[in-house]
């Protein structure tokens, strides 16, 4: 990818970031309605153990990282 | 009479101690067994892909502990004993590993992190986080730090998070043939936005970004690469990098005591690299406190501009022979089993469950991972 289409899908990135920030409480469910959301089989990461085993993997094998509040890279002579 | 108002006085006066409670204790065991090929491993015959075998045992501990009402701590030790981090490294038939004979870091090599967080609730809705962590391997040590804070909105329908993180390396320089150069650094500073919203009673969204800057020595510098003329030279790479990472994450709850979790990511660097990552996850409560899940993930990543298996040896640019670094696609398959049981005793419930993964890649590079946890809620 070029710098140019870089820096336009990065734009597109933030563009649509800050839509989906500005959208954020427009749907309000609840508190006594959230039971199924709070099941433990509906988060992202099940455990930030099993989280870290696979971002072990991810991040030593492939090229891509990061995009999970985590950086994408250091702190291991692996990445 | 006197003497018990002034018992009582002093009853009251006595400092109060803070409350401090283990709210859980996780352990987790985890080993990956590698095997295939690279171009960057010399453990092959002159101008081919070397063996990339090598397994690692992972385990890890966590405890949880609240310090106060408003302050929880979260210690994790996470340990790697990885076998044949550089495989055989001798070149031209030498009769040693070039890197053993200094550090041993290619037979086997241990590492550890001690990693810290504290939470601090400043009020109903926002929560600070401080992280401190230190990582050591040989040759190779890390200092970690980071800053975060979240805060939720709309009757907590909409959670908005940011953090900070910079990481300092710190490690051995050597050549191919061994011999050590000093030492090398490396700088990574991370920041990351993202949103949580519910869409509905059943449906949850995360939207995530994560950029990253990387500057200073970006290799192991001991890494080989592949040279037109059958022989190998250094790997060398640009001194910085710019990674932008963008997530899109979906949970539903199905009908049927179930749930789907969805979830792609694209990845963009200033080497030139693009990726897409996809994953979808499928939970199913077979009987109270059983859950069963199947995983799927695909992967897709081009390579720099300066990937090569076959480097001109008089030329001076940016070079590497990386296999993790190259053009390839990624599939991993995964199943586990978790079962969470209740408990009468001081333990509110018991967490255990067991898994297993292959990541296949098509440089037929695979690796099979087997992973068990325990966790005790208090």
């Amino acid at each position: 990818m070029t710098a140019r289409g870089l820096r336009r899908t990065l734009a597109a990135l933030a563009v649509a970031l800050a839509l989906a920030a500005s959208a954020a409480g427009c749907v309000v469910v609840p508190q006594n309605r959230r039971k199924r959301l709070a099941d433990p089989m509906m988060r992202f990461q099940t455990d930030a153990l099993e989280a870290h085993a696979h971002q072990k993997l991810y991040t030593s094998r492939e090229a891509a990282a990061g995009g999970d509040g985590t950086p994408a890279g250091g702190g291991c002579a692996c990445q | 009479m006197s003497s018990l108002a002034l018992l009582a006085l002093l009853v009251a006066a006595e400092p109060t101690v803070p409350q401090y409670d283990i709210e859980s204790v996780r352990v987790r065991y985890t080993q990956y067994a590698q095997t295939g090929l690279g171009y960057q491993s010399a453990a092959g015959p002159p101008g081919k892909p070397g063996s990339e075998w090598l397994r690692v045992e992972q385990p890890q501990a966590e405890v949880t502990a609240r310090l106060d009402e408003r302050v929880t701590e979260r210690i994790w030790v996470p340990v790697d004993i990885v076998t044949a981090a550089s495989p055989d490294h001798s070149r031209f038939g030498k009769p040693y590993d070039a890197v053993d004979t200094v550090t041993a870091a290619s037979r086997t090599t241990p590492s550890s992190t001690l990693d810290t967080f504290t939470t601090y609730r400043a009020d109903r809705a926002t929560d600070l986080t401080m992280r401190a962590a230190f990582h050591i391997e040989e040759p190779f040590e890390s200092w970690i730090v980071g800053l975060g804070a979240s805060r939720s909105f709309a009757e907590d329908n909409t959670v908005v998070g940011v953090s900070a993180n910079q990481i300092l390396d710190w490690f051995d320089r050597f050549d191919l043939d061994g011999n050590r150069h000093g030492r090398a650094t490396r700088s990574t500073t991370n920041l990351n936005a993202d949103v949580t919203q519910v869409l509905s009673p059943t449906t949850l969204a995360n939207l995530a970004y994560g950029g990253t800057l990387q500057t200073g020595e970006l290799g192991n510098t001991w890494q080989s690469v592949l040279l037109s003329d059958m022989t190998r030279g250094e790997e060398r790479l640009p001194g910085h990098r710019w990674r932008h990472a963008a997530a899109a994450r979906l949970a539903q709850w199905l009908p049927w005591e179930g749930a789907l979790t969805l979830s792609y990511r694209l990845y963009l660097d200033s080497w030139g690299i693009a990726a897409h990552s996809a994953e979808g996850a499928l939970a199913q409560r077979v009987h109270p406190g059983v859950v069963l899940r199947a995983s799927y993930r695909f992967h897709v990543q081009d390579a720099p501009a300066f990937f090569t298996t076959a480097a001109d040896p008089m030329a001076s640019g940016f070079r590497t022979s990386d296999s993790d670094l190259g053009p390839f696609h990624a599939q991993t398959f995964g199943g586990a089993v978790l079962v969470d049981l209740p408990l009468a005793h001081r333990a509110h419930d018991v967490h255990v469950d067991i898994g297993y993964e292959r990541y296949v890649r098509s440089d037929n590079l695979r690796v099979d991972i087997a992973t068990c946890g325990l966790g005790f809620r208090f």
